[in-house]
């Protein structure tokens, strides 16, 4: 209960300022397509020299989690995932915005975001030694477990032909495999010199999502006069709150799959979401809504993915491992204060941990409020006519992509990824199990080749991937996984209905 | 008719499908290729089944892109492929955007080319938004871009 | 038509011509980016913030230094868009981490060498240690050495990659300790086999100093050795291997620095050797790497060059069996 006294620290004059200042940019850059919850806080951590070491951390707290959030505006609205946390929250909550129902869509999604990521830095707050054995226990054996349940995912994702979606996710695969291979320096499909730098996930995502969108809005060409302008509907906030606190069922798998999976170093961050929109779909009776604009499929992402916020630090805080790139730069942030975490940091640091820790938590307030506030507002950008949208998203898209790692190869392969699967969408291909298949990749075969190295030294390969409860649970369940999806294949082609 | 439409796409897809199992079968050292050639099986056993469902059992959606279409798309893609291939580079990136957002705002927009006020509108809506995004990413945040010949 | 684009042509040439010109002389009129070949919160991307956090004084370059991460292959996707891609106009650097990089140009599947970089300073120098979780029966390297007499092969232990410092510890040590052990790259870097030793997924690891040296700070871990000539001033304690009984030197000690590309003007080289040891010798650079854990080696230009050169010989001579 110490953490409640240091509540004091946080609403200071100045501290308070900067968690405002930290959960508004945070929100802006959060639903800049390309800047990335990582990005961000590299972004502001000069600033942080010049402050006092808790008010540093205060501020890269606030600008965590609200950039977290702060993605599922351009993924509602603009359906370009702010990060890769982000794709699940586009296929419902594009489509409800384009059915006008923009507003509800963003304040269920705030809303969900503030339950799941309260419930996930409590977890922090009161689990952390038992949370921080559970995150050493995902070695490469459980790791490498883990990416193929995510792929096993793929096929089912899309909405569409399960067989496209896992050949979507094939593609993905290898497109994840391109560049530099990443332990033996080996060049990859290397066959145009802007490639070596490999293919960048964020760069992909906003090719993928954002440039068929521009397509789409340029091939209604200029004639239509009397152009569809969407009915932007209000929604009640008090209806909003009752609809996310009554779908027990999306919040209750998003916040658990959320905390889980957050945990898992190097995983965890950027599928969350999707496991968690991928259950709640299957253990939902109205299946068939999702990805028709279903509130359920935003509750669920974005409880995941801001419920993972708290436990994806409990490996950095205890152990000094960063388990995402946002907490290799907090890490960072630390270091560079002379803080070094360790399983004593809250008996040596506590002026420091407590008020980063509750900025979290007061930030997670301040960022609903704010995210409410503008909702409505922010939800009359679907009434902007196409041939605008289509040049602002374009210009987003390209400054996006470009400042990821700053690079024109970025932009280069976002472009030509991004008209490509505007065909590819024509066919009955999605994106979405695409990019998921450029996630996995990577996660999957780095911890194959790392595992196997350490097998081949010890007992072989065959005993250290097969063996141990935890290896066998995530067996368990890949198997069950996968005959779900054959199952759903096989009755959909016998009743004839899409399934 | 309809059935040809969709075996190409797919035909296509198994021709990458076969160049990537290719190119992981034969480059060396095995163990960097090992994952590729995991993957290009799969891939390409996968994009067989597509390409013979296709031709087996035509897909009732009807996918063509009309010449119409082809007609409003094509600009459109012309000028982004400028902006993205060239201009970025060439004048940076500010600048590139503000050509790109005008021509393409101006050649789309469905209201008269000859009138005025309409030609006002567009220079505004294109100042307003590169100003907001000048000001908010390269003044406030620093966020690097493509060197500007306009701007610094 | 074809006159008057000739002659925008030319006009176009002498505007830019002229700015060049006179960029030499008012260098740097714009800030400049310094590209780090290491993701962000790694080691090197830190160190490198923290020593470029005063280059917008007066008194170092006057413009401030932007840090642009490139991760990928252990470095070599950031130093190939170096060497191939950035503009030589100076305001393109790079942090550079000897012995990675020369490493992996020796083995090849690289397009750079020590021929592709001018070396401006030299800011820290991290020396390779080995580390065992703290839990550990392993005590001294003469522990972890008998081990793997007993079970060839079998002594796992992680490091940042391959042709890195730390590989080139790991070859030292089979070497000096003649012995067989299994080397397990980490793909994540320093901090995922730092993960993997505290985690119990491998034996042992060698891993940077300054990390290192926190991981103990916290408790997770215990430091068996260093690779350096000599003991290092954050852990007193730790004895070198050589005073352990291997004949290890300082080959594998991770150089960090600043250098730019080949072709960027001799005035703009001279200008940043001069300011650039200077701005790293500033109060509060030293304070922040102190408490970060990062030890300092202030290298100029000079002193640099020769460092690379030794390495080149050295590693060439390691490698050269593999």
């Amino acid at each position: 209960m110490e953490f409640i006294y240091y509540f004091g620290e946080v609403f200071t004059f100045w501290s308070f300022s900067l968690l405002l200042l930290g959960t508004i940019f945070g929100l802006i850059l959060g639903a800049t397509p390309g800047l990335s919850p990582t990005m961000a806080v590299a972004l502001a951590i000069p600033f942080t020299f010049k402050l006092e070491p808790a008010q540093g951390l205060i501020l890269l707290g606030a600008l965590y989690t609200s950039t977290v959030a702060g993605g599922a505006v351009s993924a509602i609205l603009l359906k370009i995932p702010g990060a890769p946390a982000n794709i699940a929250t586009t296929l419902d909550g594009h489509a409800m915005a384009q059915k006008g129902e923009g507003a509800r869509a963003l304040q269920v999604s705030f809303l969900a975001s503030l339950f799941g990521g309260v419930i996930g830095v409590l977890l922090l707050i009161f689990l952390t030694p038992i949370l921080a054995q559970w995150a050493l226990a995902f070695g490469p054996s459980e790791s490498f477990w883990v990416a193929i349940l995510g792929v096993t995912i793929i096929g089912t994702l899309g909405g569409g032909s399960v067989v496209k979606g896992l050949l979507a996710g094939c593609i993905g695969l290898w497109l994840s495999t391109i560049g530099f291979d990443d332990i033996l320096g080996t060049q990859r499909f290397i066959f145009h010199s802007s490639l070596s730098g490999g293919i960048n996930i964020i760069a992909a995502l906003i090719g993928l999502f954002a440039i068929p969108q521009v397509i789409s809005m340029f091939a209604k060409g200029r004639q239509t006069q009397d152009m569809e302008v969407i009915d932007v509907k209000p929604h009640s906030l008090f209806k909003s709150v009752r609809e996310v606190f009554s779908s027990v069922r999306a919040l209750g798998i998003g916040t658990t799959v959320g905390s889980i999976i957050g945990l898992i170093p190097g995983v965890g961050g950027q599928i969350a979401g999707l496991v968690a929109y991928d259950q709640s779909k299957n253990f939902s009776p109205d299946r068939k809504r999702f990805g028709k604009g279903h509130p359920e499929g935003v509750i669920a992402a974005e409880s995941a993915n801001n419920a993972m916020v708290g436990p994806s630090l409990v490996p950095l805080l205890t152990l000094s491992i960063p388990g995402s790139p946002t907490a290799a730069v907090l890490l960072g942030g630390l270091i560079i204060h002379g803080i070094f975490p360790g399983p004593n940091i809250f008996r040596d640091y506590p002026a420091v941990v407590w008020p980063f820790i509750n900025s979290m938590l007061i930030g997670q307030v301040l960022m609903c409020i704010f995210g409410l506030a503008i909702a409505g507002y922010a939800a009359r950008i679907a009434r902007v006519p196409p041939h605008i949208m289509a040049a602002i998203v374009l210009t987003l898209a390209i400054f996006g992509s470009y400042s990821v790692q700053t690079s024109m190869n970025d932009v280069y392969v976002m472009m030509i990824l991004g008209v490509g699967m505007y065909f590819l969408e024509r066919y009955g291909y999605s994106a979405a199990p695409l990019v998921l298949g450029l996630i996995l990749g990577p996660i999957a075969e780095g911890n194959f080749v790392e595992g196997s190295m350490i097998a081949n030294a010890q007992n072989g390969v065959a005993t250290y991937f097969l063996m141990g409860t935890l290896n066998l649970v995530l067996i368990l369940m890949v198997v069950a996984s996968i005959s779900y999806s054959v199952w759903l294949e096989l009755r959909s082609s016998k009743t004839g209905l899409p399934s | 008719m309809n059935r040809l439409e969709h075996a190409i796409p797919a035909g296509v897809i198994m021709l990458v499908g076969l160049w990537v199992a290719w190119i992981s079968f034969t480059q060396n050292p095995a163990e960097a290729f090992l994952f590729p050639r995991l993957i290009s099986t799969i891939f390409l056993t996968l994009s067989i089944w597509t390409f013979v469902a296709a031709w087996v059992k035509p897909s009732e959606v009807n996918a063509t892109i009309s010449a119409t279409t082809w007609m409003n798309i094509l600009p459109g893609l012309i000028i982004g492929a400028i902006c993205v291939f060239w201009m970025g580079k060439a004048f940076g990136f500010y600048t590139a955007s503000i050509i790109t957002v005008f021509t393409l705002i101006s050649y789309y927009d469905p209201a008269p080319h000859r009138q005025i006020s309409s030609w006002i509108k567009r220079i505004l809506i294109t100042a307003g938004f590169i100003a907001v995004m000048y000001l908010l990413f390269a003044m406030l945040l620093g966020v690097f871009t493509p060197r500007e010949t306009l701007f610094r | 038509m074809k006159k008057l684009l000739a002659g925008a042509a030319i006009v176009l040439a002498a505007i830019t011509g002229t700015a060049q010109a006179e960029s030499h002389a008012n260098y740097p009129d714009r800030p400049v980016m310094m590209v780090v070949s290491y993701g962000a919160g790694g080691a090197t991307d830190f160190q490198a913030r923290i020593v470029t956090m005063t280059a917008g004084n007066k008194d170092a370059l006057g413009m401030p230094i932007a840090i642009l991460n490139k991760p990928g292959a252990g470095g070599r996707v950031g130093w190939n868009w170096f060497a191939t891609q950035a503009e030589a106009d100076g305001y393109t650097l790079s942090a550079y981490n000897v012995p990675h990089f020369i490493a992996q140009s020796i083995k090849g599947g690289v397009e750079y060498s020590t021929d592709s970089f001018e070396p401006i300073a030299n800011w820290g120098a991290d020396p390779a240690v080995f580390v065992v979780a703290a839990d550990s029966k392993f005590n001294s390297m003469a522990d972890v050495v008998d081990f793997a007499k007993a079970n060839p092969g079998k002594l796992t232990f992680s490091g940042a990659g391959l042709f890195v410092g730390h590989h080139i510890a790991a070859l030292q040590l089979e070497k000096a300790a003649d012995v067989k052990l299994a080397y397990i790259p980490n793909k994540k870097g320093g901090a995922g086999a730092m993960k993997a030793v505290v985690a119990g997924e491998v034996l042992g690891g060698v891993n940077n100093l300054s990390d290192a040296f926190r991981a103990r700070e916290a408790g997770t871990v215990k430091i068996l050795g260093v690779f350096d000539l000599e003991r290092n001033s954050f852990m007193d304690d730790v004895p070198t291997m050589k005073e352990q009984g291997f004949n290890i030197d300082n080959a594998s000690v991770n150089f960090r620095g600043v250098m730019v590309p080949k072709g960027t003007p001799q005035g703009v080289i001279e200008k940043l050797a001069a300011t650039v040891p200077s701005m790293f010798e500033n109060g509060r650079v030293a304070k922040r790497m102190k408490a970060g854990g990062s030890p300092m080696a202030i290298m100029n230009r000079e002193e640099v060059q020769a460092m690379w050169a030794k390495r080149q010989a050295t590693l060439e001579e390691l490698l050269a069996g593999l």
